[in-house]
């Protein structure tokens, strides 16, 4: 018999009020998931699990209190709520504390289907025979192709619910499919490695296990031999997977809280040509088939379309319901959260919009410079808006691709670097939830010898 | 300094429920089974805005089994303990044995184990009045130190975690886990609107207690006056450049750079540039690497790994030369070696891996003094933030969060956009001096791997490396 998780949210919710708080609030996430890794042709291991928990958030005259839990038998259900209502007298008191208002806890919209019963039901033997048509994929494109770190194939199913006292009630099902190749590359002394991924709520959108395991495989061989370059200022071309990486430190930055804090240094921005016209940068929640679409966020508020940059403009920051309180505007049903987490703000499918040019196009443009297809370390100060990371990747001479380089840093101020992106693809892709075609800055610092 | 001991809780589940839980995981003919059993209280407060802004607890508990068939792993777990979901969970991990096997039954006996770090009050039954107060007394401290501090959060988190593994070969260990982490995190403003940072925080396996010598206003004034002292910051050089790093915390670096390359995984698949290389030179003479998980109150100690086998003190590298990799069981039994008690996981949701505990870079001869005075022009790296390591290639870089230039041997003016970068065994070929000064961190290490987090300790003494790759934008003239 299945447990009616809706109406447990909505019990314990009733608990928590009966108890002394004024507002409460109770997420519920149920989800299973299987995974499989091979090697040389062999199951290396095979997980299966369920799992679940609870999340109670209460405000009592004004105060935040949070518990969460794994343990769904009644008498731990009723003492852990108990648990949150006593915690808020530790905090203190804050007129901006609260549940989302009622008013903006309504007009979801249609975020179509999310779920793919090909996904739920998928067989276990469809994900080792993927593993493995990857690791002999892989093993093909070159003899080089030593071993592999990890490859394999996944899958996760999962429900979530929740109760807020401030008049709203919801759920939905989700899913998605995954594969992964980390292949190593082998020559002389040296050894190379990369990694090729996708994600997919429905598995005929899923990459063919083939093309995943070559293009992991691609990646790694063609940095066999890597070197140092001489420091230099030249061109610098981020591939997709990488500008995806720089579009989520821009999306960091336009956190509300941080943004209200003056910890980031689009703080004092908002309205202010910061990037070329070329550059647009959306957030979307809606966005259909998306692995971070969902109806609602993790407090209850619809999610929606934000466009952060707009043109080259800064035209919106990212809020949960507290910092849109504080900052005296409202949530852009941003908040994110598991159930042992508090909601924080986050992102749903961000992504840069495509340029018109291919990739190798923008390549062709640069006579030397540098094509950056791995970075290593955190590197982005949101505070301060430097940016230096650990970066391989492939030099670039007279317009092609010709010697694999490591062991340098690109540098530069994030604000200078929006501003001097002078080039960007047609190659827009998702392969989980953050996205962004090729771009190329005008000039990087490129730390080496 | 360690005492044997057996443990007083009552148990996470019963012994005979444990043996029929190994005998329904083995019945499709398995090799080996193992149950892992977790409970998990843990508290966190969290002050920012001079505000006690939450107060929150979690309790989280469930099961995991193993089965090994050949070299193939299944893994079931569930967050349910009741006797359905447990034999659901052993029945599942079962199936990766093809076989028909048949009924067994299988005995385990309880081990006794060492204690590092036995606290007579856990960490979940200290009231979280206690708790609040700490953090109320960082946030006051860090902003009575200077007003240019603009915004601190301080956070308190603790966790008290019970373990009990069971497997065929007849071991039973259960565990007590405390851990605590009190951290400050200072934004300090400038005269000209720059900012910058300060982090700094501690703790480990240690009692309440702890927190009435390393107090809250040590750990607020230190985060503050990284933050202050570095307000004016000028762009670091780039190029390669002398660094010197100092003791304690700098050990990140360490860890990153060569110690998981000494995980028996990555060596088992040939793909860590350490594979193959057993006594051979690997660092520079003045080298000696050491994992030890048996260190007093230690944040990355352990009585016991996560599959029931006691943590010991391992060198890894002596005078620069190879001696030993971190094992866990199943690496360990492929590569015809013994368990190195290195076997961690995040949580009863994941398989165990090798991982260190705590890491050190024994200390050496020279005085901090001796060190400085030894550089003519280069790079003192006084805080390190984040950092990474690419295992294959060895490639690791670190972000220097407090960094000052080095002027004919004395710390001159503050730099910031420091970021080193190498590959792991040469920048330890090219240590050039050791010091002799403490080396432990103070207990602020979390370490990442496949996606499971685990607290380690890291530590080096004074440490003095050549031709050091240091980003950053400002392109430099000459050496």
């Amino acid at each position: 018999m299945s447990t009616d998780y809706q109406a447990l949210a909505k019990k314990l919710m009733a608990r928590a009020k009966k108890k002394g708080a004024q507002q409460a609030e109770v997420f519920i996430e149920v989800g299973r998931e299987a995974s499989v890794r091979v090697r040389d042709g062999e199951i290396e291991d095979l997980t299966q699990a369920t799992s679940k928990g609870v999340g109670v958030r209460v405000f009592v005259k004004k105060r935040l209190g949070f518990a969460w839990t794994s343990d769904f038998t009644e008498g731990s259900l009723n003492a852990f709520v108990d648990r949150a209502v006593a915690l808020a007298g530790a905090a203190a008191p804050n007129t901006l504390n609260g549940l989302p208002d009622r008013s903006d806890l309504r007009g979801h919209h249609d975020v179509g289907a999310l779920f793919d019963p090909k996904v739920a039901n998928l067989r276990p033997e469809w994900k080792i025979e993927a593993a493995i048509e990857m690791e002999k994929a892989g093993k093909s494109v070159d003899p080089r192709i030593k071993t592999f770190e990890s490859v394999g194939a996944g899958e996760s199913v999962s429900e979530v619910y929740l109760a807020s006292s401030e008049g709203f009630t919801g759920g939905y099902q989700g899913t998605y499919a995954y594969l992964f190749a980390v292949p190593v590359a082998a020559e002389g002394d040296q050894l190379q490695t990369s990694y090729w991924v996708d994600y997919k709520r429905f598995l005929d959108k899923l990459d063919s296990p083939e093309a995943v395991g070559k293009e992991a495989a691609r990646r790694a061989v063609r940095m066999l031999g890597a070197k140092k370059v001489k420091s230099q200022r030249v061109p610098v071309i981020f591939d997709p997977m990488m500008a995806a990486s720089f579009v989520g430190s821009i999306a960091s930055a336009a956190n509300g809280d941080a943004v209200f804090k003056q910890s980031s240094f689009l703080a004092s921005k908002l309205g202010e040509k910061i990037a070329p016209d070329t550059v647009t940068i959306v957030d979307d929640g809606l966005l259909k088939d998306g692995i971070a679409t969902s109806p609602f966020d993790g407090e209850g508020v619809p999610t929606r379309t934000t466009r952060l940059v707009d043109r080259g403009v800064l035209s919106a920051f990212l809020y949960d319901a507290f910092t849109a309180r504080k900052a005296k505007t409202h949530s852009t049903g941003n908040a994110s959260r598991g159930y042992r987490t508090m909601p924080h703000i986050g992102t749903n499918n961000l992504y840069l919009e495509a340029g018109s040019q291919s990739p190798e196009a923008i390549i062709k443009g640069v006579k030397n410079g540098f094509y950056v297809t791995a970075m290593l370390g955190h590197g982005a100060n949101m505070v301060t808006g430097e940016f230096s990371r650990g970066a391989n990747g492939l030099w670039i001479e007279n317009g092609e691709l010709t010697r694999p380089v490591q062991e340098v840093t690109v540098a530069g101020k994030l604000l200078d670097m929006l501003q001097s992106i002078d080039a960007i693809g047609n190659d827009l892709t998702f392969r989980g939830n953050t996205a962004a075609p090729t771009i190329r800055f005008k000039e990087l610092t490129v730390s080496g010898e | 300094m360690a005492k044997t001991t057996s443990s007083h809780t009552p148990t996470l589940l019963s012994v005979p429920l444990i043996e029929r839980l190994l005998s329904a995981a083995m019945e499709k003919g398995g090799e080996f089974a193992e149950v892992y059993v977790e409970r998990n209280e843990s508290c966190a407060v969290v002050l920012e805005e001079k505000k006690v802004k939450s107060a929150q607890a979690g309790l989280s508990q469930g099961v995991g089994v193993r089965v090994i068939a050949g070299s193939k792993v299944g893994y079931a777990y569930s967050d349910d303990l009741d006797d359905e979901a447990l034999f659901r969970a052993a029945r599942t991990a079962a199936l990766i044995a093809q076989g028909g096997g048949s009924e067994q039954a299988f005995n385990v006996a309880r081990t006794a184990l060492p204690t590092f770090y036995r606290l007579v009050t856990p960490l979940a039954n200290v009231g979280v009045e206690e708790k609040v107060a700490l953090v109320v007394r960082a946030n006051k401290a860090a902003h009575a130190y200077d007003k240019r501090v603009k915004q601190v959060i301080a956070t308190y988190a603790d966790s008290t975690k019970r373990v009990l593994v069971a497997n065929t070969q007849g071991r039973l260990a259960e565990d007590t886990q405390d851990l605590c982490r009190l951290a400050t995190h200072v934004v300090a403003e400038g005269k000209k609107g720059d900012r910058r940072t300060g982090f700094y925080g501690g703790g480990g396996r240690v009692p309440f207690s702890h927190f009435d010598t390393f107090t809250p206003e040590l750990v607020a004034t230190e985060a503050a006056r990284q933050a202050v002292q570095t307000l004016g910051a000028s762009d670091a050089k780039a190029g390669q450049q002398t660094v010197v790093l100092a003791p304690g915390w700098s050990g990140i670096l360490l860890h990153e750079a060569v110690g998981h390359g000494l995980e028996a995984d990555f060596i088992r698949k040939g793909t860590s540039l350490f594979a193959g290389k057993e006594n051979q030179k690997v660092a520079s003479d003045l080298v000696t690497v050491i994992d030890d998980g048996t260190v007093a109150n230690a944040r990355g100690s352990l009585n016991v790994d996560d599959e029931g086998n006691p943590a010991q003190f391992k060198v890894l590298i002596e005078r620069g030369v190879l001696k030993g990799f971190m094992y866990d069981a199943l690496n360990a039994k492929l590569m015809g070696h013994s368990s190195s008690g290195s076997g961690r996981r995040e949580s009863f949701k994941h398989l165990p891996l090798p991982r260190m505990t705590n890491t050190y870079l024994a200390p050496g001869e020279s005085t901090h003094d001796e060190i400085l005075h030894s550089v003519d022009s280069g790079i003192y790296c006084a805080h390190f933030g984040g950092g990474q390591v690419d295992i294959t290639n060895g490639n690791f870089v670190f972000e220097v969060s407090e960094a000052y230039e080095i002027h004919k041997g004395k710390v001159g003016r503050p730099l910031k956009g420091v970021t080193l970068i190498g590959v792991g065994p040469e920048a330890l070929k090219n240590v050039s001096m050791v010091g002799n000064d403490p080396m432990p961190d103070p207990g602020l290490g979390t370490c990442g791997k496949d996606g499971q987090s685990v607290p380690v300790g890291v530590g080096l003494p004074t440490l003095r490396i050549d031709n050091m790759t240091v980003g950053g934008t400002r392109l430099g003239g000459g050496a």
